[in-house]
């Protein structure tokens, strides 16, 4: 209650100021803050036909630089901007090192807060 | 008299937000190691650094104190250079886990496009970048002849992501105040959208080194500079909120001055101790990680930071400008405190006293 009576009293401070930078700072010496969105993206890619999972995968964001490799698990965790169309592919591209699996794409359409993905990979 | 209006809300609203100090922001100063040797450094970083990096674990089991985690709480990683820690990426994805966002500021010289990638995996939402001049007096102040051509390959590497919310800092001195207009030209033609000049206060290495300071007029004609660029907005340039500079509040930030050291920003130094901005004077420190709790420290002490009128001393006693500057940003009071080190406001009037003789 007293909280929501401080947060009322300061945007009519706000207001009267005619700033709404004020909520806005950064240190002197710091970085801008962040308003920008992104999400945790997190999975695993496994072999369709052994069920193993594939280490030296790499989970790459389609028209992006970011990409991340799979573990000794099979497994990929990174954060990512949302953006619409959300793509992401998933690459073999040590030769036969780990196997030869056919790369795959995968669309992202809803998202929440944590993104877990199970990706199955045919053997070429 | 809007203008009153305004200014008399805007102590208002420092009154009450000192009152409630919330804290929002926190620096850790991860390092002291540092992959360069600026001839500015108020932090006196070196390539070998005389403390050990702080243990990650230390840093999150102090920061684990904290209740009441504000909306927007970020952690912002300096140093020395953040990213010659080699599990920067591990501590931002631990302050991501917990619901924290986190950034860093960096001279950008270690910034390369896999160190780009890793960084944005592991969530990282805010960065600045230092770039000091063109090429030669960058390089003059960095003390380092690559330095230029590494930060203009980070910018163009922040730039490329939507992701990154960032801009550039540069420090204002005798060598670059007459490249101001390339800098931005530069800097828009890098795509960078934000710009925030410093002036360099004498503390640290930068004592030794009067082509540092700026004159009164060099001062003043950084201020107009700043105003100028702001009527265009092809580019946000600010002024930091190093300190109160009077008749051009608030025309060169996007608000008035109001220094939120120990009341919305906190600090873990190398050392475990507990205190605000980092290139503030260390006696100030409030407390030890080693030793306190953090939140309980933030919570109960910063007394000096939070009512300032210890500051009424020296040239600011008899001030009439103390209630909108209050002493000047808290960086300014080193030593034996008796006085301000720099006072922003005297420059202008001194400046513009001149001009009338």
């Amino acid at each position: 209650m007293i909280n929501m009576k401080r947060n009322v009293i300061r945007k009519i401070i706000r207001g009267l100021s005619l700033t709404s930078a004020m909520f806005v700072f950064q240190a002197c010496y710091g970085t801008p803050q962040d308003f920008g969105f992104d999400l945790l993206i997190e999975g695993q890619v496994k072999s369709k036909n052994s069920g193993l999972p594939i280490k030296g995968i790499k989970v790459s964001v389609a028209d992006n630089m970011q990409y991340e490799m799979t573990d000794e698990e099979g497994k990929f965790s990174f954060y990512t901007g949302i953006i619409e169309g959300l793509t992401l592919q998933f690459q073999d591209i040590d030769s036969i090192q780990n196997g030869l699996y056919i790369d795959k794409d995968t669309v992202l359409t809803d998202f929440d807060e944590n993104n877990y993905l199970d990706i199955a990979l045919e053997e070429k | 008299m809007l203008s009153s209006i305004k200014k008399y809300s805007f102590r208002k609203f420092r009154d009450s937000e000192t009152k409630r100090h919330e804290l929002n922001y926190l620096f850790w100063e991860c390092t002291t190691r540092c992959t360069l040797t600026c001839l500015h450094c108020g932090s006196d970083c070196s390539k070998d650094s005389l403390h050990r990096d702080m243990p990650a674990e230390d840093f999150f089991r102090a920061i684990d104190t904290i209740e009441n985690i504000p909306p927007n709480f970020t952690v912002v990683f300096t140093g020395g250079e953040p990213l010659l820690r080699k599990d920067l990426e591990f501590c931002g994805k631990e302050l991501r886990r917990r619901g924290f966002k986190w950034s860093i500021v960096t001279n950008g010289y270690l910034y390369d496009k896999q160190r780009h990638i890793s960084l944005l995996n592991a969530g990282i939402g805010a960065l600045t970048i230092s770039l000091d001049g063109l090429k030669e007096s960058h390089n003059w102040l960095r003390n380092n002849e690559k330095s230029f051509d590494k930060v203009i390959n980070a910018i163009e590497l922040a730039s490329s992501s939507n992701r990154i919310n960032f801009d550039i800092v540069t420090c204002v001195n005798q060598k670059n105040i007459n490249e101001l207009e390339q800098i931005k030209e530069l800097l828009i033609s890098k795509n960078v959208r934000a710009w925030r000049l410093f002036t360099i206060i004498p503390i640290g290495r930068a004592v030794h080194n009067p082509d540092l300071s700026l004159t009164d007029n060099q001062f003043v004609q950084l201020m107009d500079f700043i105003v100028e660029c702001r009527k265009s907005r092809v580019i946000d340039v600010k002024f930091s909120c190093e300190g109160y500079v009077g008749k051009y509040e608030p025309l060169v930030r996007d608000s008035y001055f109001f220094c939120r050291a120990g009341i919305n920003i906190g600090s873990i130094l190398i050392d475990g101790s507990i205190s605000a901005c980092p290139n503030i004077d260390r006696t100030f420190s409030q407390g030890n990680i080693y030793k306190d709790n953090f939140y309980a420290v933030w919570e109960n002490k910063f007394k000096p930071f939070r009512n300032r009128e210890w500051t009424k001393i020296g040239q600011c006693e008899s001030c009439k400008e103390f209630k909108d500057c209050q002493g000047n940003g808290f960086h300014n009071w080193h030593g034996d405190k008796k006085n301000v080190l720099v006072c922003h406001n005297e420059k202008i009037e001194k400046q513009r006293n001149a001009d009338i003789v």
